[in-house]
């Protein structure tokens, strides 16, 4: 049942279907982080007209499915657009973009707890806002925002599913192609289930163990208040 | 077809999208609750929820229906063969999942004074739970539950591989009518789920703003 | 003149409170609808100077300390710190404050750093000092304020006397023209008040100029030049200890005087 795991080839494409998963994992969340952190912040600063625009992208990229924005970046945009675009590029895009609907929310709800007092006590040593931002709030906020990340870590990826369906080569479609020559359907799905599971739990030990690490004493503390 | 009958046909999808995401919402509060205290108060098999929830952490819902539906579906018919059975069972584990980490946050809301309270009463543990936690932990659960109901909406889109035809299958269907339009029929998807989850995100937003209020005063 | 430290002049702050009528009724409270924290009060602070405010809580202490750091913009009148004036638009006010030490009622450290960060950190930022040199000055604040054993524990790690006395340090490490100290001592438990006051003491014998909200009546006393009675957002009554300890003028300074020194006596 399982020997199609001692097939080099096959090997070979679930090693090359799970190597996608993980960079559009990562730039994604990453993506996700530089732009979410900047709508957090013009959410917080902004003026009116600022906070509206970011609301509006907020509900478009948490109100409807990954699946779906998928599917518009991949034949909607490049249909108006009239050109073809690299889909690897706009599923990377998709993703970042998605992510930075939730951590825009992650970042703003850190920082508020953080803000108040602590932007207080930055600009009474002399330091501008922003170098306040950058030294005292952002370092704060960061830190106690990776559980968050985590968790980002783990939805994204198993969103990356959605990637068979736009003619990318992820795990998903190495299952697919495996299935398809062998008909080992169950035992196929079972190996590529089981590789998701030991992937997201060992990266979200390893970010477990970075946020015990970078855990400020009584931080936390902050958080739940 | 012009975009009225593009909407009309996927409005078709909606009925299917709703009952999906109702039902496997429910699944989620039955299996979430007994799991969530499980965890909390009988710490000889804590790990096993803590492993259970972790599956449904780390396994795509998408790959999860492919394997119960193409997987197991030919060896038990009887219910795997079923779509809607699957898509409802996957989503609802997960859910249940998901419901259980979100009741655990809030029996610790509760607090275990509450607990201690019911048990110096006479009651046993679980009829404790039952009387007193249970009633108090939907109090403290209300945010998370109105994000996971949005959130079985939009993942209701998953069945798509297992050809159902929801709101999203439609959206498919309709763009593989020739000519082929690759506009209208996912704007107008994404639109539709939009409309389905604001409401949700828009209510809880209200009610937490009420609640900080509350709060604060 | 030359030794003018700061001034404020007719220094007016309000609070428009956005209390809408509904819920102002459930609070069971009378709606304020424009809260007035200061009104037209003007001070003078020269060299070396230490005066202390008092006055009930809510009259505007905070509120008033706050403008003259610029931490709160007053709405009308100016603040000037030596000959430069700070409410003029375009003041650079950062380095305003660079200049100023704040040290908060309830002590606000960076939660993320160290005792020794925490000082470090603007005279890297502000002051844009060399690491060494950094470091070096903030060891000297720590050790003037004693709390060397605690200079790499993080806030949560520490009482709150040691937190409020990193606080004074974080303050006095860029050697400010002056401090402001808003209730240094009120956020804290009676025991651990004793060693921050044993470091302002300290301070006050350097010659530090000073403007302190403090109730603590025998500190006051002991260090004050002059006092500073403070309500509804007003300077009711200035002098030196001398004169509150023993007859003050107005009605409102002697019965909250007779107040504190009774509470005072009786803990
Ligand atoms: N940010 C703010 N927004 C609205 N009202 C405020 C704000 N800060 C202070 N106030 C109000 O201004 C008044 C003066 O407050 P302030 O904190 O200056 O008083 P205080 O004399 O320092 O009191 P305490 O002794 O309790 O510290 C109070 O009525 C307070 O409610
Ligand atoms: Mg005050």
């Amino acid at each position: 049942m399982f020997e199609f795991l001692l097939n080099p080839i096959y090997q070979g494409w679930i090693v090359q279907g799970l190597l996608l998963t993980v960079e559009i994992t990562l730039f994604g969340v990453l993506l996700g982080l530089i732009l979410g952190t900047l709508l957090a912040i013009g959410d917080i600063y902004g003026g009116k007209l600022a906070k509206g625009a970011i609301a509006v992208y907020v509900e478009i990229f948490r109100g409807s499915p990954l699946f779906v924005q998928l599917f518009l970046a991949v034949y909607t945009v490049p249909a108006i657009l009239n050109v073809q675009i690299d889909h690897y590029f706009l599923a990377f895009l998709v993703f970042g973009l998605n992510s930075a609907g939730y951590q825009k929310g992650y970042m703003k709800g850190a920082m508020e707890t953080i803000l108040g007092d602590q932007m207080q006590a930055g600009l009474s040593t002399g330091m501008s806002k922003v170098q306040t931002l950058r030294h005292v709030i952002l370092p704060q906020a960061l830190r106690i925002v990776i559980p968050s990340w985590t968790n980002e870590f783990c939805s994204l990826t198993k969103s990356t599913a959605t990637l068979a369906y736009v003619g990318l080569f992820d795990l998903v479609s190495a299952g697919m192609a495996i299935k398809g020559i062998t008909y080992q359907i169950l035992p196929v799905w079972i190996v590529i289930g089981a590789i998701y599971l030991v992937w997201i739990t060992g990266f979200s030990k390893i970010m477990d163990m970075i946020y015990e690490r970078k855990k400020i004493p009584g931080i936390e503390l902050v958080m739940q208040s | 077809m012009d975009v009225w009958q593009q909407l009309t046909f996927l409005l078709g999808g909606v009925p299917l999208t709703l009952s999906i995401s109702v039902l496997s919402f429910l699944i989620g509060i039955a299996i979430g609750l007994p799991l969530a205290f499980v965890r909390a108060y009988e710490k000889e098999v804590a790990f096993l929820v803590s492993a259970y929830e972790k599956v449904f952490r780390g396994v795509p819902e998408i790959v999860l229906m492919l394997l119960f539906y193409f997987g197991l579906g030919p060896i038990f018919p009887f219910p795997f063969s079923n779509a809607f059975f699957v898509a409802a069972f996957v989503l609802g584990l997960r859910s249940g999942a998901n419901q259980s980490q979100i009741y655990r946050g809030a029996i610790r809301g509760v607090g275990d004074e509450q607990m201690i309270a019911g048990v110096s009463i006479g009651l046993s543990k679980w009829r404790a739970i039952w009387h007193i936690m249970v009633p108090q932990v939907f109090n403290y659960s209300t945010a998370g539950l109105g994000s996971e109901y949005a959130l079985l909406i939009k993942d209701s889109a998953y069945v798509y591989v297992i050809g159902l035809a929801e709101l999203m299958t439609k959206a498919i269907q309709l763009k593989s009518i020739p000519p082929g339009d690759f506009v209208t029929p996912f704007v107008l998807s994404a639109v539709l789920y939009i409309a389905l989850t604001f409401p949700i995100a828009f209510s809880l937003d209200r009610w937490g703003n009420k609640r900080k209020k509350k709060i604060g005063l | 003149m030359t030794d003018l430290v700061m001034e404020a002049r007719n220094v007016y702050k309000a609070y428009h409170s956005k209390i809408k009528k509904k819920e102002a009724d459930s609070c069971g409270e009378t709606p304020k609808q424009v809260v007035e924290a200061v009104k037209n009060v003007s001070l003078q602070i020269r060299k070396g100077d230490i005066k202390l405010i008092f006055g009930p809580s809510g009259s505007g202490k905070s509120t008033f300390l706050r403008c003259m750091a610029m931490l709160d913009i007053p709405d009308k009148g100016e603040i000037y710190l030596g000959a430069e004036c700070l409410t003029k638009p375009g003041a650079d006010l950062n380095k305003a404050r660079a200049r100023i030490g704040f040290v908060f009622q309830h002590i606000y450290l960076f939660r993320h750093l160290t005792a020794l960060g925490n000082v470090e950190l603007a005279l890297r930022q502000v002051l844009k000092l060399p690491k060494e040199e950094a470091r070096k000055r903030a060891l000297a604040a720590l050790t003037e304020v004693k709390v060397t054993d605690c200079i790499n524990k993080y806030p949560a790690q520490m009482s709150g006397g040691q937190a409020q006395r990193v606080g004074i340090a974080r303050a006095i490490a860029r050697n400010p023209d002056i401090i402001l100290l808003d209730e240094p001592t009120s956020a804290l438990d009676p025991e651990l008040t004793g060693e921050v006051i044993d470091t302002l003491r300290d301070l006050a014998k350097e010659g530090t100029t000073m403007l302190i909200v403090s109730h603590e009546m025998p500190f006051a006393r002991e260090v004050a030049e002059e006092m500073i009675f403070y309500d509804e957002g007003k300077i009711v009554e200035t002098g030196p200890p001398s004169l509150f300890f023993n007859a003050p003028n107005t009605d409102r300074a002697k019965q909250f005087m007779t107040r504190i020194i009774n509470r005072t006596t009786r803990e």
